[in-house]
């Protein structure tokens, strides 16, 4: 479980947002927002790589605040610059985890129709192709809370349903907290279970 | 209300840790070098050489400012010919001129000789060779293809949108170069322009055989004139504090100047390029400049190969080589593990106070030259009783690393830089630990400057002769002062052959390291 409490944030001495809002454990949390509305500044403070100004980010009961960021449970798809482009798909991916294990990593590629593009390095594979590659390493951190920046904007239709389903599965199954951030209505459809609006620098439970 | 900060950069407490040893390791080093000259030159009488330093500096500062100027309008001419034209070889061409950068001044000098001097292949035109005009002549061979390399990959990077523009505005040729070359070259001149003059203020190999005597001669010359032919160490000591304090006010000035940005755009294919009397002179540009620039390289190489049996038998000449090849072996090994240290760690923080700490020793020795640092060391080992025979081989090695630094720096800190500003947060956010981050991400990326670098210290240290000549000792000799010896011997085909495997042996690692480390980096991918 994730919850922020009066969490603020500003890019000068006055606070710009107020967040305060609960993911539980086993369910997709959606942030809808205009473009711009902080929803990858809500991404950074629960990731930690960036610190409040006042307020608590707790993950599971325990507060976070003075937790670097690799040291916080979550597990987070960046909205860009996404892999490291010199590397092939399946180093990109093994980075996830702490000790190399191809199988794992080959299972995880496989699993998002990737089986065949281990041995390409990023800089050759497509935007969607690369943000699958992401969206697989990240899966398997396997970490309690898993953040998702527009994981989905550069699939095509029939991919975007697979990945979704996918998430929301391993969601189900792996107990996590996620939170997707997005500004399209048809995701937050598909597999939100709760959603959150932000706007003017807060959260509304919609 | 307490304020809100970002965490984007890994933190490395080691990498910072190391980088602010070295700092200050090389801080104390060059502060000691400076006492000792400090100390040597309070209290002393001096042993009565007639230096007059005024027309010293005077011949110095023309010397070096005719230098910028001519290489500046050579090279912009050059880039501009090698941006329009296209021709088979011109890749080989291009790097030819990068390699100007590496190749030994001496042997410039050498060369020039070769084809300009009396018995040169030219020398039935009579055209003076010593003296201020083969001085300048010489830098703008070297500074105006390095000056060249650089303004053609900003002339390379202008957008094509730019360029499709101009086209469809039929732009002359001039009205193309004032509207469109120049407002994407004209920022980098400056900075350039600082560069060159540095490069000329203090030459030494060049001055040393070109400049033809105390009329024509750099205040680096002269310090060695001083220590080593008048036997006058306040004199030197004097000298080399007024090329300290000189050294410095042009780095302070040119530090205002905006630095030399690189591109990693690609050329667009195919060029749009100039017809009529533009494209003929662009021809006749390229032309001139491949004669000043390969004919006296090729005249070292032809002269070369005459007396290759006798320098091939002679052992001077391998223990020479020897020496040259493990000095500038150890000399770029060090100078990469300094520059590695020190990005690193200037990478790993974000106060701005902590990087001018560790980063500015790097290029503090811009300002502290090489016969000047090289006679500090010398006062230096000599006040603690060590001979300077002993101490020659490691003051030379890191004299010249030390050189190579701010090279090694301007190569490496960028990229990374780069990837903890770009890639902080997923480095981060994967947990990754300071040895995966530089064996998985950084090395790849870094591999192909490393061979650069690795080259380009070892092409400077193997040129070297403003240190090696202070020491001048008899059992620690290198390839370039065994060169000077021959020609003050008057075995000049000695020296040319000696010049000639020196070319060959630059030449062959500035290619051949750059490749494979770049072949390396591929096998970590």
């Amino acid at each position: 479980m994730l919850a922020l409490d009066a969490v603020t944030f500003g890019y000068g001495s006055k606070p710009t947002y107020d967040f305060t809002m609960e993911a539980v454990a086993g369910e997709v949390t959606a942030i809808r927002g205009a473009s711009g509305s902080g929803k990858s500044t809500l991404l950074d403070l629960i990731a930690g790589f960036l610190e409040p100004a006042s307020g608590t980010i707790r993950i599971d009961g325990n507060t976070v605040n003075h937790l670097p960021p690799e040291q916080r449970p979550v597990s987070i798809l960046f909205q860009s610059e996404t892999l490291f482009e010199h590397l092939t798909a399946a180093r990109n991916v093994a980075l996830g985890l702490p000790h190399p294990d191809p199988a794992r990593v080959a299972a995880a590629l496989a699993e998002l129709n990737l089986g065949d593009l281990g041995n390409q390095r990023a800089a050759t594979l497509s935007g969607g192709q690369k943000q699958r590659v992401a969206l697989a390493r990240t899966l398997l951190r396997d970490k309690p809370v898993l953040l998702l920046d527009e994981p989905f904007s550069a699939l095509d239709d029939e991919t975007r349903a697979a990945t979704r389903t996918l998430v929301q599965s391993l969601t189900r199954k792996q107990k996590w907290a996620t939170v997707l951030v997005t500004h399209h209505a048809d995701d937050i459809g598909a597999i939100a279970d709760r959603v959150y609006r932000l706007e003017s620098g807060r959260l509304e439970t919609l | 209300m307490p304020r809100s900060a970002s965490r984007v950069i890994p933190p490395r407490p080691l990498r910072l840790a190391g980088g602010a040893a070295i700092a200050v390791a090389i801080a104390l080093l060059i502060g000691t070098t400076f006492w000792s000259i400090l100390s040597a030159a309070t209290g002393q009488p001096t042993a009565g050489s007639s230096t007059d330093i005024g027309y010293l500096i005077y011949i110095t500062t023309l010397q070096a400012a005719l230098s910028t100027v001519f290489s500046l309008i050579v090279g912009v001419a050059l880039a501009w010919a090698l941006n329009r034209l296209r021709f088979p070889g011109r890749t080989l061409v291009i790097g030819l001129f990068a390699s100007a950068i590496v190749t030994p001044g001496i042997i410039v000098a050498f060369g020039l000789l070769a084809v300009w001097g009396r018995s040169g292949w030219l020398g039935g035109l009579g055209v003076p060779v010593f003296g201020l005009g083969g001085v300048v002549a010489a830098h703008i061979i070297l500074d105006a293809a390095f000056a060249a390399r650089i303004l053609l990959a900003r002339l390379d990077a202008i957008p094509e949108a730019r360029l499709k523009t101009g086209q469809s505005l039929a732009l002359s040729p001039w009205t193309r170069f004032a509207n469109i070359d120049w407002p994407a070259i004209r920022g980098t001149l400056p900075g350039l322009a600082a560069i060159i003059f540095l490069l000329a203020f203090t030459s030494f190999p060049i001055v040393l055989l070109l400049g033809g005597g105390p009329a024509v001669q750099t205040l680096e010359v002269a310090i060695y004139a001083a220590a080593r032919l008048d036997f006058d160490l306040v004199m030197a000591v004097k000298l080399a504090l007024i090329q300290i304090a000189l050294c410095s006010a042009i780095i302070l000035a040119s530090s205002a100047l905006a630095p030399i940005s690189t591109s990693l755009d690609r050329p667009a294919e195919p060029r749009w390029r100039d017809a009529g009397a533009a494209h003929v002179l662009q021809w006749l540009v390229l032309a001139l400049a491949l004669f000043g620039f390969a004919a006296p390289l090729l005249a070292v190489l032809a002269d070369g190969f005459r007396g290759l049996g006798d320098v091939l038998t002679d052992r001077g000449f391998w223990g020479a080589a020897l020496t040259s090849v493990l000095v500038g072996a150890a000399s770029a090994l060090l100078a990469l593990v300094l520059g590695l240290l020190i990005a690193a760690a200037r990478a790993a923080t974000t106060s701005r106070v902590a990087r001018v700490a560790i980063g500015a020793p790097a290029y503090a020795y811009l300002a502290v030259p090489a016969v000047a640092l090289a006679l500090g060391a010398f006062l230096f080992v000599r006040n603690l009783g060590v001979t300077p025979d002993a101490a020659a081989p490691l003051i030379v090695v890191i004299a010249n690393a030390l050189l190579s630094l701010p090279f090694v720096m301007a190569a490496l800190a960028p990229l990374f830089e780069a990837i903890a500003q770009s890639r902080g947060r997923l480095i981060r956010s994967l947990g990754l630990g300071g040895v995966r981050q530089f064996t998985a991400i950084e090395w790849p990326l870094l591999a192909r400057d490393v061979g650069l670098v690795l080259a380009l210290s070892f092409c400077f240290s193997l040129g070297d002769l403003g240190v090696i000549a202070l020491f001048d000792t008899q059992d620690f000799v290198t390839l370039p002062l065994l060169m000077v010896r021959a020609l003050g011997a008057y075995r000049t085909n000695d020296a040319a052959t000696i010049a000639a495997l020196m070319l060959l042996l630059t030449i062959g690692a500035f290619i051949t390291l750059p490749a494979l480390f770049e072949r390396l980096s591929r096998a970590r991918t």
